[in-house]
This record gives C-alpha cells, sequence and structure tokens, in this order.
C-alpha cells in the first residue's frame, strides 16, 4: 500500500512524540508530582494577524492542564483517545471525528472500569482531539483524523482534478464531464492535483451552496471560463484546504460573494481568508489569503437599489450579529490590521445603519432577467468593485 | 343636561366588586375567607386574646351563575365578640370601622371588605351573611341574618334569635356564595391559609376544606402581639400643605412646642440639630398665628434636611426573627432558612417594618426549575394575586442571587425548591388597588425590601455553601476513584511499561489527589464553621444557649412544631408528596 499523502512536511515523529508525553506524565506520578499538558490556545485573544503572513497563527499563550481532581477526568480522556490515535497511525487506519466518538462509546459501553470516561455527546470527544493536536502542536489530519466531507461543491469546464489514490492508483476527474453535477472535494486537499485544460479566468465562492447550483443550472459555467463554488456556510476544513489548494496550483484570482453582515464577514470570509481561532495551528495549509471579497458591499445596496432588513433592536439573535460586529471590531486581529480597514469599514457601516442584506436579493433586481445576478456580479468583478 | 344623581356607597361597591377582590369566583370565595380571618385576627388582637380560628368550606349545590358552586364559608373565632347592636353596621354598612385613619398596622383599614363579602353572598344567593355573636358578659349568643340596604348603605338584621352557645365569646359567620374553588397555587385557598399561619405565629387554626381531612395547626408562641399604638406621626412622612394644616390644630403656641407636641421624634437633641441647620430662635419662639407661610415652609424645609431617629417603632408590628423561625417550621419539614427582621425605616415618608423568611422545605415546591414559591404580606396579610407588578416582585428580582448559591434567570425569581416568604408592615402600605393584592412599588420601598432580602440571602447562602462543598467533597472523592486508575492504566500501555511502574504511579496518584480532597475537606470544615457562627450569633440574639444553636436555621428549635412526619395537614409527607403532584395539576389548570 502506498504511503498516505501528508500535509506538510512534519518535522517531530508523532507516535515518539506522544509516547514521550506519556513517559513524562507517568515518571511526575511515579514521583508524586503533578502532569502538566500544555497546549496552544486557541482563541482570539492568542490571534496573531500580519496581512504578509496572510493568516492568523499563534501567539505565545498556552492553555496548561495540571492533574487535579477536577482535571484528571480530562487527561484520562486525552491518553484515552491519544491511545487510539496512536493505534491509528500505527496500521494508517483514518476515521473521521464522528467515527472516533462512536469508536470510544463503543470501547466504554463494553468495559465498565472505562464508563466514567462516557462522553455525553460528540462536542466532548471533538474537543480532546482538538486538545491533542494542539497540544502536539500537530494537524488532525497528521492524526489520521479527518473531518467530513462537507461545503464546497464545486462546478468548473475548464478544470480537471487528479485525486491520488491508497492504493497507488490515480484517478482523473473532468469536471466539464460531470453534467450539472457538482465536484465535491475531498477532505484531504493534498492528494489531489489540480489542472486547466483552458486558461480559468477566476474562482468564484458563493456562501450558498444552493445559489451556486443555482448560477450552474442557468449556464454559468458555460458562459465563462472559471471554478465555481459554493461554500456551504461556515467553510469546513474540506473548503478551506480546497482553496487553498486552488490558489496554490492555479494562478486565478478568488472571489467570494455572500450575504452583507457580520456573522458572513467574520465567520465565513475571514475564515476562508485567514483562518480561524479555533484552527490556529492549522491555519498555514487551510486558508487562501488572496481570496477577495466580491460583496456584498455597502455600495452594491445603494447602487442595485437591494432589498435589506432592518436589524431589530428587540430581537436577542439579530442583536448578537451587532454584537459581533463591534466585538470583531474590537478584538479581532484581522479586521484590527489596517490593510483590512475596508472590511473593517463595512462592519462599522453594518453597526451604524443596523441593517443587513442577503446574497439572494440580486436575483430581485431585475424581475424580468434570470440571470441577473450572474451579470452584476460580472460586472462588479471587472469593474474592480470588490475589497 | 341630564340629571345628576347621587348614589350611596353601598351602590357603588355593589356595582363594582370587581374593585375589592370579587372579580371572578375563584376571587370571590378567597376575598371572601380572607375578609373573615382578617377581621378575626385584628379583633382578637385588639382585645390582646390569644386568637383560635375554624374555618370550613364546602360545596352545598350549584351556583345560580353559570359554572359556579354554591360554597359555604365559615370563620369561627373566640375574640371579644361584637355587640349585637352593631352587627348590622360591620356586616352590612360601608365604611363603617374601628380601624379607618388611626395610623395603625392593623390587617383591615377602611370597612369595605366584609361588607362587601355580604354584598357578594346577597347579590349571588339572595342572602347575606349569617352572624353569630356572643361578649364575654352575655349570657347567650346572638344570631342573625345580616343582609346590605344597597340604596342606603345600611345593614339589615334578619331573623334575629338568641341562641345558646358554649363558647366564652366569639363571633361566627357564614357565607353561601356563588364561587368556585382553587386550593393550590397563587390563589388558592391552601396558600391563604398556609401564608397567614406563616406570619402569625400566635394563631392557632383548624380548617377544613371540601372533603379533605381537617386540619389543625398549633399556635408557636404564646404572646400576642402588642397592637402597634397610633403613635404621633413623624415629621419625614409629612408634606408641607399637611404641616401646615397640622399646625392649625394647635392654635396659639409656640413653633417649638407644636414641633415637640405634634410629632414624634422633635427631642431636645432635635431642637439642637434644627437650630444648627439655621432654624432661628426667634421663629422657634414665635407664635403659630403669627407664622407666615413663607415660614412654615423655611421651619419644614430645615425639618425634612434635618436627620432625626427612625419613626417609633411602635408604629409598626413585626413577627420577629424567633417568631417566624418557629412559625416557618408550621409549613412541612424544612432543611434549612433563614430569617430577617429590618429595623423599621422610612419610605416614602412612611415608617415600615420589612421581614424576610427565605427557606427550603424537604416536601415543598420540588420541581427544581421552577421559580421559587414566592409569599407576599402585608400588614401580616397574604397578596396572592397580580404579583409581576408588586414592590415585593421586583425586589426579589432586583438581588443578584446566584451570589448567594442559587440559579436565576435574568431579571426573574431565582429558581429552585425554596419558598420566600417577604412581609411589609406600616401603618400607610400603598396598595395598588382597593383589592389590596399589589403594593405599588416605589424605589425607596423596593430598596429596602431589597436590603431585607440581601441579608438573609448572605444568611441562606451560609447554607447553601455548605451543601456546594459538600457536593464538592463528594465529586471529588469519586473523581479520584474513577478516573485515576483509568489514567495510569492507559499511560501503562502507551508506553509499554511494566506492572511495577504501574504500583509506583498508581500511589503516587493517590497521594497527590489525597492532597486535594484535603483541601476540600478544609473547605467544607470552614463552610460547616462559618454556619454555625451563624447559628451561634442568631441563637445569642434570641437569648438562647449558643452552644445548643447548631440545629437552628437546619431544623426548628421549637418543641411545638410538628414532628418530621407530618407536616401542616397533618398528613404524612409521604403521602403529600403524591397529593402534591396532582393538586399542582388543580393548580395550573385554574391558571
Amino acid at each position: 500500500m502506498a504511503k498516505m499523502h501528508t500535509v506538510r512536511d512534519l518535522n517531530i515523529d508523532i507516535p515518539k512524540e506522544a509516547r514521550r508525553l506519556a513517559d513524562e506524565m507517568l515518571s511526575d506520578l511515579e514521583k508524586s508530582k503533578r502532569p502538566v499538558l500544555e497546549a496552544v490556545k486557541t482563541s482570539l485573544d492568542n490571534s496573531i494577524y500580519n496581512s504578509k503572513v496572510g493568516y492568523l497563527t499563534p501567539g505565545d499563550k498556552v492553555v496548561r492542564t495540571e492533574l487535579n481532581v477536577s482535571s484528571v477526568q480530562k487527561l484520562a480522556r486525552v491518553v484515552f483517545i491519544l491511545e487510539i490515535l496512536l493505534n491509528n497511525l500505527l496500521i494508517e487506519a483514518v476515521n473521521t471525528k464522528r467515527e472516533l466518538y462512536y469508536m470510544c462509546k463503543g470501547l466504554i459501553k463494553s468495559n465498565k472500569r472505562l464508563k466514567p470516561l462516557d462522553f455525553e455527546d460528540q462536542d466532548e470527544s471533538d474537543a480532546i482531539i482538538d486538545f491533542i493536536g494542539d497540544m502536539l502542536k500537530v494537524y488532525r489530519e497528521e492524526l489520521n483524523c479527518f473531518a467530513n466531507d462537507r461545503g464546497g461543491q464545486t462546478y468548473s469546464q475548464q478544470l480537471v482534478v487528479t485525486e491520488s489514490l491508497m492504493d497507488g492508483t490515480k484517478a482523473t476527474i473532468d469536471l466539464s464531464t460531470l453534467g450539472t453535477a457538482p465536484y465535491q472535494p475531498k477532505n484531504k486537499p493534498q492528494s489531489l492535483k489540480l489542472k486547466a485544460k483552458k486558461k480559468i479566468d477566476f474562482a468564484l465562492v458563493i456562501e450558498s451552496e444552493g445559489t451556486a447550483g443555482t448560477l450552474q443550472s442557468m449556464g454559468f459555467t458555460k458562459r465563462n471560463n472559471c471554478i465555481l463554488m459554493g461554500a456551504g456556510g461556515v467553510p469546513s476544513n474540506g473548503v478551506r484546504g480546497w482553496c487553498k489548494l486552488i490558489e496554490e496550483e492555479l494562478d486565478v484570482p478568488i472571489y467570494f460573494f455572500g450575504d452583507l453582515d457580520a456573522y458572513t464577514l467574520q465567520n465565513i470570509f475571514r475564515t476562508l481568508k485567514a483562518g480561524s481561532a479555533a484552527s490556529l495551528i492549522r491555519n498555514q495549509h487551510f486558508s487562501a489569503p488572496s481570496v477577495r471579497f466580491l460583496g456584498l458591499l455597502p455600495e452594491d445596496v445603494k447602487k442595485y437599489d437591494l432589498f435589506t432588513y432592518p436589524v431589530k433592536e428587540s430581537d436577542p439573535a439579530e442583536m448578537r450579529s451587532l454584537k459581533k460586529a463591534k466585538d470583531a471590531l474590537e478584538g479581532d486581529p484581522f479586521f484590527l490590521d489596517k490593510k483590512n480597514k475596508n472590511l473593517a469599514d463595512i462592519l462599522r457601516w453594518l453597526m451604524k445603519e443596523k441593517i443587513r442584506c442577503e446574497q439572494q436579493s440580486l436575483f430581485s433586481v431585475n424581475p424580468k432577467d434570470p440571470i441577473m445576478m450572474e451579470k452584476i456580479l460580472l460586472e462588479k468583478i471587472k469593474r474592480g468593485a470588490y475589497v | 343636561m341630564s340629571k345628576i344623581t347621587k348614589s350611596s356607597t353601598a351602590e357603588y361597591f355593589a356595582k363594582n366588586l370587581q374593585q375589592v377582590g370579587f372579580s371572578s369566583p375563584l376571587k370571590a370565595v378567597l376575598t371572601t375567607l380572607k375578609e373573615a380571618v382578617d377581621n378575626s385576627l385584628d379583633a382578637c388582637e385588639q382585645a390582646g386574646i390569644l386568637p383560635e380560628l375554624i374555618v370550613e368550606i364546602s360545596k352545598v349545590g350549584t351556583g345560580s351563575s353559570k359554572n359556579t358552586d354554591l360554597i359555604k364559608v365559615t370563620v369561627e373565632d373566640n375574640g371579644p365578640g361584637i355587640d349585637p347592636d352593631d352587627l348590622a353596621k360591620v356586616f352590612g354598612e360601608y365604611l363603617a370601622s374601628s380601624k379607618f385613619g388611626k395610623g395603625q398596622c392593623s390587617r383591615g383599614q377602611q370597612g369595605i371588605g366584609i361588607s362587601a363579602a355580604t354584598t357578594w353572598a346577597q347579590l349571588t344567593n339572595a342572602k347575606g351573611a349569617f352572624v353569630t355573636t356572643k361578649k364575654e358578659n352575655m349570657r347567650k349568643a346572638v344570631s342573625a341574618q345580616v343582609d346590605v340596604d344597597i340604596k342606603s348603605n345600611t345593614g339589615v338584621l334578619r331573623k334575629k334569635e338568641t341562641i345558646d352557645w358554649d363558647k366564652k365569646s366569639g363571633v361566627r359567620c357564614e357565607f353561601v356564595l356563588d364561587g368556585r374553588i382553587q386550593l393550590n397555587g397563587d390563589g388558592g385557598l391552601i396558600t391563604y391559609l398556609e401564608g397567614t399561619v406563616l406570619v402569625n405565629p400566635h394563631l392557632t387554626l383548624e380548617y377544613k376544606l371540601l372533603d379533605n381531612e381537617k386540619v389543625r395547626v398549633e399556635r408557636v408562641t404564646n404572646e400576642v402581639p402588642d397592637m402597634p399604638e397610633a403613635t404621633l406621626p413623624h415629621p419625614h412622612t409629612f408634606k408641607l400643605g399637611e404641616f401646615i394644616t397640622h399646625a392649625h390644630l394647635f392654635g396659639k403656641v409656640s413653633m417649638e412646642k407644636f414641633l415637640r407636641t405634634g410629632f414624634s421624634r422633635i427631642s431636645d437633641d432635635a431642637i439642637k440639630n434644627l437650630k444648627a441647620k439655621g432654624l432661628s430662635k426667634g421663629l422657634l419662639d414665635k407664635s403659630l398665628t403669627a407664622v407666615k407661610e413663607d415660614e412654615f415652609k423655611k421651619v419644614f424645609q430645615v425639618v425634612q434636611d434635618t436627620e432625626l431617629m427612625a419613626p417609633s417603632t411602635r408604629s409598626v408590628i413585626n413577627v420577629g426573627e424567633e417568631a417566624l423561625s418557629k412559625s416557618i417550621a408550621r409549613l412541612g419539614e424544612i432543611d434549612f432558612f433563614s430569617v430577617v427582621t429590618r429595623k423599621p425605616a422610612i419610605c416614602d415618608f412612611k415608617p415600615v417594618a420589612v421581614e424576610v423568611a427565605l427557606a427550603r422545605f424537604k416536601n415543598r415546591n420540588l420541581e427544581a426549575d421552577a421559580p421559587v414559591q414566592l409569599l407576599r404580606f402585608a400588614n401580616r396579610v397574604p397578596l396572592q394575586f397580580d404579583k409581576s407588578g408588586c414592590a415585593i416582585t421586583w425586589a426579589i428580582e432586583s438581588v443578584n442571587w446566584k451570589t448567594y448559591g442559587l440559579v436565576q434567570p435574568k431579571e426573574s425569581l431565582p429558581i429552585g425548591p425554596y419558598v420566600f416568604a417577604v412581609s411589609i408592615v406600616s401603618p400607610f402600605i400603598k396598595f395598588k388597588n382597593a383589592s389590596k393584592e399589589t403594593v405599588d412599588a416605589s424605589e425607596d420601598l423596593v430598596e429596602e425590601i431589597r436590603r431585607a432580602l440581601i441579608q438573609a440571602g448572605q444568611k441562606l447562602s451560609r447554607h447553601i455553601r455548605k451543601e456546594t462543598k459538600e457536593a464538592d467533597l463528594e465529586r471529588k472523592l469519586a473523581h479520584i476513584e474513577q478516573f485515576g486508575p483509568i489514567l495510569v492504566e492507559s499511560l501503562i500501555k502507551i508506553t509499554k511499561s511494566n506492572s511495577s511502574r504501574q504500583k509506583k504511579a498508581e500511589e503516587g496518584l493517590m497521594k497527590l489527589l489525597g492532597r486535594d480532597s484535603k483541601e476540600a475537606i478544609a473547605d467544607l470544615d470552614l463552610a460547616t464553621s462559618r454556619l454555625k457562627d451563624l447559628h451561634a450569633k442568631e441563637a445569642k440574639k434570641r437569648g438562647e444557649d449558643p452552644d445548643a444553636a447548631p440545629a437552628a436555621g437546619d431544623a426548628p428549635p421549637h418543641p411545638e412544631t410538628p414532628p418530621a412526619e407530618t407536616d401542616l395537614f397533618g398528613e404524612p409527607l409521604a403521602a403529600k408528596k403524591k397529593a402534591g403532584k396532582g393538586s399542582k395539576k388543580q393548580a395550573s389548570k385554574s391558571k
């Protein structure tokens, strides 16, 4: 069997490092000394953004977990899952987080003594897996744990993907042969190679997968030499890695188009462009810093007379989006960077106007023209109306 | 122009009974009971008699109005009795009261309530109140039916007769009226009776509701509360206009004499302070008849700006922490409680005394995620409706109960199996309506109640903290036992180590975690000793032996409290728990 493709050249031997940590913990215990585990603090207050680097990187804050009666449960869980992951690495088995959750549940249920470790829901086991990654400073993928394939449905008449399979063979997928069906990028972008049959002018990432599908069915990819992709909300690791791959392997401008609100700007666009605080140690390979924000922009609302919604101050959910904008302006290093001043200005505008605008509002600009959205998007790209 | 007619007070109230608590069949029964019990308790207290009340409420048929039953409400007391000549006035005439404007903290004030009950019975069942009365000096009792002559606002006696009654003195009144019965929940009859029991430790109450077993609750104190005397008014309770009018009653005396004799708390020291604040001797010596309006204003302002002693404690009455502690145990078996009686204070120019009792019962209000059961009292009368607009509710919601270990959604009542009883007593409680259901929420009053609640919360938190620490210790010990061996076992597997390392690591782990549990034990000891200190302090305050105190606050200290197995209803608690579920359902249905 061929060796698995790695995300990067790893300079540590994970099993060796894990065994060293376990041995250290054991030695501490033998000496009645409290073992301590340290992991990178994955939060905005430990995120650094440098526009030259292009993505969020970790600061030097760490989360220390020292063994005591309150943390003994967490440490027991960490070591328990670490053992499973190490075995996976040894036999080169791969699992999703959800599979690991059920594997743990099965092992725990079959052994009464392990019962206290039981997880109430997947969030609990996910948090432990993330902690292990942050502790060893390795990607989840390097622990052979992959996310589910979600989001990123892609359409193109020019793009050809070559996938290296586990058995050493290769599969070639010409996206133009898929009809109206999308290509679903895998959660292991490192096993993919991209080629353009013909020059590709741009890649367009739409926030909503449904809207990307609609544009495609109306002939967007027939009329344009492009890659059209639906992010499917907050981009998954797969989508982020896929965008990164497009950025690295094809020299094409990438644009993102979504709603005009704080959530889209911070949670979706910023994650795609510069990564997230939760994945600080993985952002290098899971963000595409060249992605540009095509809209919706405040100026579009005026120019195309778009329908907007007022943010109801009486609605706590809507008010949260305003608070989110405020928090982003105060504490998100991405928006605090002067290179991203124009993006921060959009947040300020949202707070001032207290309105939001959906990406789908472009469909209503001219009720007689079914491809109005396409026309506007192309016109915006041509005009350079993006941030 | 249409003709202007004049109607009698009785006519007004007969048409507007909803304003005085008769707005629904449910409230009609409760209000009738309430008015009769209030009158009995007031009468007993005024005569210095320890009250013993017998209450019976039964369904006797179908009501004349739609969806109502015909309900008989009977209240019998051992009070001084009513002079037969006054029967018609008391039960049949509006605004005929012995308590009106006296500046006392009696339950009844205006003389509306019981006449309204008679009117309701008369309107729905064509018969007013059936009353039996006997004074100590009477050989036989007098019984009669009292109706309200609505046109003239006078009471009319019918079927008057003398009968034998083996009671030294007392009044028994009976109303047969259209109504409906709700036993539990905010507006329930049992809730009312329990509340009345709580704030009247000197009351022995026997009651039978519908077909339920008869319940008897014994008094826990033999002291009849001293009925507050109508003392001189406190100058800070006055407004300028009242001040000037009040002065006119004193004729040709000096300003100083007027201040000294017309008000309470104007002592030699107070006069000195008034002078220091700029009141000239000349003005103080000036005869009232010569004082000009602007001079009155000047005097008034100086008096308001000068700090005076709090109003006379004699003008308000409180149950007292000790009596409240004993009384609360009559509502069921208690886990722990805390009571606070605040010194009287001035709120909105009126003396007010606030008392708070917070308790957790073993078998009450057991729905863990439901808000606490709130019992509100004004002048020792339970308030059961319109909770949300009441000063007491506002004050509770304004306290951050999380500090004291309770769960509390934002700006709401805290959550948990607790009973919060808050009582305010004042000669001039400002109600939002004539039916006395809600206390008007002024800033001063809410703040005063809030302070009492905070004090009670602090005491309560000692109990809760002890419990939290106990749970903490238990959890920590369980964690050590559960996770320790798994942790070591997994480490051994990863490092492929031998069993001697495993043994050594397990020993080391136990040592480490043992240190942690020792800390938890120390925390618990600290919480326990702080609680003990609180008990000792409270016992000392009550004049008890502090060494015998640890039980106070956790369990009722009084020998007369019901045994642990039975509750207020004399029923085994286990049985009540079962019944409680049904009755809660009934309460929610009636909502």
